[in-house]
């Protein structure tokens, strides 16, 4: 099925290969060399994930002041290592997240997760879509569920009948679904309709990922302007 | 050289700040950015040409303003051009965009960026649902 299919329709969201390694590959070197730990471990991915795990949240925290600078271009960056799929969904001209998202995350029970939720309680316009790549293999739970977008929707509508969207019958769902073990060079597409969350995990590496929103500039926007979203051309 | 920030009308391109909000946000900008701010200039409701700054530009040499967002700078080419000519070598700050440059180029670009947000239509959230947004996603009418 084409994958744009797979987005806007059943199940909601696909996972696509990303089309130029080169940029992405690029994308995580940077995201190594901005990261405060001992140069050692900067060299592969997999040794700074341990170091990572290890870290305090504070730690974690301190790590990121340099991501500043990664982040800076990783909109872009990240838009421009699948051009053709977004030029597909959205055409050239396309709004994007002025400062795309890193995440990491730490393995342990004890550590807070993202609860179940759908992509629009920000108040992103329902034509956005979200592109979420890990900067690594993934090979444990660490990864991200996505809830088939009927199942999502049924829950919508329901809950919006009692008064409330994104209350505790979807933020108790958390854990129902196990996340799929992606590759590195692998990405989720996923529309904001589509309920998606992370679950704790067991590992002895932290997980990190990036995500970035887009849409086209010609359709409408809802809550989400300038303070979030930039103009952006692909070439 | 005096750091300065902007506090204009509430009604900023698709957002509502008032003006004690519009303070709020360009101080916390100049703090994180260990900026000393020394003046506040009251550009006057319902305006939209920053024509006080550039007055107090004249009067003060300012180095560095801070406006909460680029829906603040003028729309009009003739206030358009008055701006970048008198202040092209101030360095503007928007804080809810977290951009920050100076010259010609880049406050063009920005009114340019401005523009191209003002153009784009809007779903007013208030008046639709999180099914009609849905609904709305699919439809051929947008
Ligand atoms: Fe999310």
């Amino acid at each position: 099925m084409k994958i744009n299919t797979l987005i806007n329709k059943e199940p909601g969201y696909a996972i696509c290969s990303i089309e130029n390694m080169k940029i992405f590959k690029k994308l995580r070197d940077s995201f190594l060399k901005n990261l405060k730990i001992p140069h050692k471990y900067k060299k592969n991915i997999n040794n700074a994930r341990v170091q990572i795990a290890k870290m305090s949240k504070a730690e974690i925290n301190r790590s990121m002041i340099n991501f500043l600078t990664f982040n800076k271009n990783l909109s872009e960056m990240m838009i421009n290592s699948c051009p053709k799929l977004i030029k597909d969904l959205c055409g050239k001209d396309l709004f994007i997240q002025r400062r795309a998202h890193t995440t990491i995350n730490v393995p342990g029970n004890e550590h807070t997760k993202q609860w179940t939720h759908y992509e629009m309680i920000s108040g992103i316009s329902p034509f956005t879509y979200i592109f979420w790549a890990p900067l690594h293999d993934l090979d444990d739970d660490g990864g991200a569920y996505h809830i088939d977008l009927k199942t999502s929707l049924k829950i919508m509508k329901k809950e919006e009948k009692e008064g409330l969207v994104n209350g505790p019958r979807v933020l108790e769902m958390m854990g129902l679904k196990k996340p799929p073990r992606l590759k590195f060079g692998q990405a989720i597409i996923f529309n904001p309709f589509v309920l998606h969350g992370n679950i704790p995990f067991q590992s002895g590496f932290a997980r990190i990922a990036c995500n970035v929103r887009f849409q086209s500039c010609n359709k409408p926007l809802l809550q989400k302007n300038t303070d979030y979203l930039k103009y952006f051309r692909l070439s | 050289m005096t750091i300065a920030i902007i506090n204009t009308d509430m009604n900023i391109g698709p957002f509502r700040i008032p003006g004690n909000g519009q303070n709020m946000i360009t101080n916390n900008y100049a703090e994180r950015n260990n900026f000393k701010v020394e003046e506040i200039i009251p550009e006057p409701f319902k305006s939209r040409s920053l024509a006080t700054t550039q007055w107090v530009h004249k009067k003060k040499r300012l180095k560095i303003v801070i406006l909460c967002s680029i829906h603040q700078l003028p729309l009009e080419k003739k206030r358009i051009k008055d701006l970048v000519n008198n202040m092209k070598k101030v360095e503007f700050h928007f804080a809810l965009e977290g951009i920050s440059g100076k010259g010609k180029r880049f406050l063009l670009d920005c009114i340019q960026e401005a523009k191209i947000f003002k153009d784009a239509r809007i779903i007013d959230s208030q008046k639709t649902s999180w099914s009609k947004l849905y609904k709305i996603k699919n439809s051929k009418k947008y």
